[in-house]
């Protein structure tokens, strides 16, 4: 059981599988449209807290949390996801992402609280952008998956 | 004017670290105090024009002599690709020609954990920095002195100093 599933700012969503493949996904907004990313790499959805950024050169990257003693590094993907003028960000996912074999946390900032969804992926079609690894179809909205990895890759270029 | 000269310290039992806290533009910054020999102001910083060549250091515009050596001051807004900030510190290096040009100086502060930037970070910062330290509730880069300047950057600056000059610099590397 991943652990957004017990974090309970993360909703759980009533999701049709009836294939039986189904994954379960964290939803989270950014404005007006929400994207989805594996619950397994999830961690917990984050109350808002000080930003401490400090110069560096890594695209999307807007500074460090201190969170539990840790420091997070706060990876803004919404420049990339639905542009530089998107919504004020209000609370942060905790992702792990994995470098070198090590796992490490990254704060996302996102505008609302997140969802957790069982369903079935549908593959991607071509005319997406690359870090769009699949799609899902929750009664009448299609949410993208998203992959930080490829989106990292685009150095917020995508 | 002579502000401070920084001793250095025998290390304590416990594993810790002085470092100076100072600040460049918004940011908060430190460095080990072990690699800083003195905190001066600019008074006696002088221009310094390296011309057009392929090989000029855009983050040395001026040098500083004292004793009859020549530092090179790096502007630390332009080492860490800010934009202009108004430098008022010198911290002069230690067993080095080069002097780091700050806005301010806060304090020095003993650290005992170097937290590791996190691998998110992959830009020049990796190189930038040794590490964050946490100084109460606030997140502080420590800068690597070793990255301030490369061998090659200290060579291409010393070529354009006057001959007498360059001796000069030379002789306050090796002191």
């Amino acid at each position: 059981m991943p652990e957004s599933a017990k974090n309970p700012a993360i909703q759980p969503a009533s999701s049709p599988s009836p294939s039986g493949k189904a994954q379960p996904f964290v939803l989270f907004p950014l404005g007006t449209k929400r994207f989805a990313l594996p619950a397994g790499i999830v961690t917990e959805l984050a109350q808002p807290d000080r930003l401490q950024p400090f110069p560096h050169t890594t695209p999307l990257l807007t500074g460090v949390l201190v969170r539990r003693g840790r420091i997070v590094p706060v990876y803004d993907i919404a420049e990339v996801l639905v542009g530089k003028n998107g919504p004020a960000r209000k609370f942060y996912l905790i992702a792990n992402r994995e470098f070198d074999g090590a796992r490490e946390w990254t704060a996302i900032p996102v505008t609302g609280e997140c969802e957790l969804a069982s369903a079935e992926p549908v593959a991607r079609t071509g005319s997406l952008p690359h870090y769009v690894t699949g799609l899902l179809s929750l009664h009448d909205e299609i949410v993208e998956i998203v992959d930080l990895e490829r989106i990292a890759e685009s150095g917020g270029t995508a | 004017m002579k502000l401070g000269r920084i001793e250095k310290r025998k290390s304590k039992a416990r594993r810790s670290e002085a470092v100076i806290l100072f600040s460049v533009a918004s940011y908060r910054l430190a460095i080990a105090a072990q690699a800083v020999e003195e905190i001066r102001n600019l008074e006696g910083l002088r221009s310094f024009h390296q011309g057009f060549g392929p090989g000029k250091v855009s983050k040395v515009k001026s040098v500083l002599e004292r004793d009859d050596k020549i530092y090179f001051v790096i502007d630390a807004n332009m080492h860490l690709r800010m934009l202009g900030s108004r430098p008022a510190r010198l911290l002069l290096m230690r067993d080095v020609n080069l002097a780091l040009s700050v806005d301010a100086i806060d304090r020095m502060a003993e650290i005992t954990v170097l937290h590791p930037l996190p691998r998110a970070f992959r830009g020049e910062e990796r190189n930038w920095y040794r590490g964050l330290v946490l100084i109460g509730e606030d997140v502080v880069p420590v800068l690597n002195p070793a990255a301030l300047i490369t061998k090659a950057e200290l060579s291409a600056l010393e070529s354009v100093l006057p001959r007498s000059e360059s001796l000069a610099a030379k002789g306050a590397a090796s002191a």
